[in-house]
């Protein structure tokens, strides 16, 4: 039984290749026919390189080096410096993968404001607004929302989770169905122009960091509001905290996938 | 010479170096710099698109034949190529010697004024 064939270790004109493979446009025979010119160059080059004196390894870096970048054997700038169709998909599917998981991560915060709701109270999840900042309208309507209650205080603290509740559900949702986009345009536009109109990696590289730095400003927020306010209203905080650190987790291993098979991105 | 120079004429170079005779990219690459005593250093990609682009243009026709064990894309010149690269070396020679006539010109000392070539005596 026979396994897949492994990649060839640290060969520099192999992923040479590789990067020009994902790189070319053209018809598929224009992109056959260049990619195999160009190794049976890079192979020349090598063999001249070991005949005169040096390493296979040195041989290889010195025969890609002289190539020159990728985009030198393609003739065009990087995919960046023009924009095209490719490119406008390229950022359509960023913008779906990056926010459809930021809005299914809100989602996941409200599961888990949800069980802190039930393990600590309202007065955990959401803070009280300061005495003065509301009016007797807006007491009765949060007891008229909380029949069981009498405290201005503890109906508004309810009122306030449910909304948080309710604006994390609809995020949740939304980021469902941008997730659903994504995957259905990805099918959709499985031309290599397409795939490759951005480095690998791009969308898991900007949602890590996106995530990353939002998990920072609410796990930041939330220690705050435990230490001043010994934590009432840090539930919030906490939930979205530790929603937007799963986010970038994730993010961060598609990012370590992508750049590993970045023909498949 | 930056790469930046030599690609203005790179057309022009890589039809001169397949008029002695038809070759495969590496080939094309190592007789420009041998020709050149390596004054011509250029990644060797850009060789490529030009190889392409003067294909498509019908200057140069292409074949893959297998040379010293491997397969290889053999570019040659056409007639249409012969004609463009006769038109082009006659036009660069006239540039190139245009303009080394004028660097080949010793800058002349402006004539003095009568008034002024007094006040130097």
């Amino acid at each position: 039984m026979s396994g897949p064939i492994p990649d060839t270790p640290a060969d520099p004109v192999e992923d040479y290749l590789d990067q020009l493979l994902i790189t070319l446009s053209g018809s598929p025979r224009q992109v056959r026919h260049t990619l195999a010119e160009v190794e049976a160059h890079l192979r020349d080059a090598v063999d001249e390189g070991v005949a005169a004196g040096l390493t296979q390894s040195q041989a290889q870096m010195l025969a890609v080096a002289r190539m020159g970048p990728v985009h030198e054997v393609t003739g065009r700038a990087p995919a960046l410096a023009r924009p095209s169709l490719a490119l406008a998909r390229r950022i359509a599917l960023t913008g779906a993968l990056v926010g459809g998981v930021g809005f299914l991560a809100i989602g996941a915060a409200g599961l888990v404001a949800r069980v802190l709701l039930a393990v600590k109270g309202t007065a955990f999840l959401t803070a009280p607004w300061p005495s003065g900042s509301y009016t007797r309208a807006d007491c009765s309507h949060w007891l008229a929302g909380d029949p069981g209650t009498h405290s201005c205080v503890t109906a508004m603290l309810a009122d306030h989770a449910g909304d948080f509740l309710l604006q994390a559900t609809a995020a949740g949702l939304l980021g469902l169905i941008a997730l659903a986009a994504y995957l259905t345009l990805r099918q959709r536009w499985q031309d290599r122009a397409t795939r490759t109109a951005l480095p690998a990696g791009t969308a898991e590289a900007l949602g890590a960091v996106l995530a990353a730095l939002a998990a920072l400003a609410c796990v930041g927020q939330a220690v705050d509001t435990e230490m001043v306010q010994h934590g009432v209203g840090a539930g919030v905080p906490w939930s979205l905290g530790a929603a937007a650190a799963a986010a970038a987790v994730v993010f961060a291993l598609g990012l370590w996938r992508a750049l590993r098979r970045p023909a498949t991105a | 010479m930056r790469s930046e120079k030599l690609k203005g004429h790179l057309d022009l170079l890589l039809m001169s170096v397949l008029s002695r005779g038809p070759g495969h990219g590496y080939e094309v690459i190592t007789r420009l710099r041998d020709r050149s005593d390596g004054a011509f250093e250029l990644p060797e990609g850009t060789v490529y698109p030009a190889l392409h682009r003067l294909e498509e243009g019908g200057l140069l026709a292409s074949g893959w034949h297998v040379v010293s064990g491997r397969r290889r894309r053999i570019y040659r010149l056409t007639a249409a190529g012969e004609a463009a690269l006769a038109e082009q070396s006659k036009q660069w020679r006239e540039f190139s010697g245009s303009v080394a006539r004028v660097l080949g010109t010793p800058a002349a000392k402006p004539a003095l004024r009568p008034g002024i070539r007094g006040l130097t005596a």
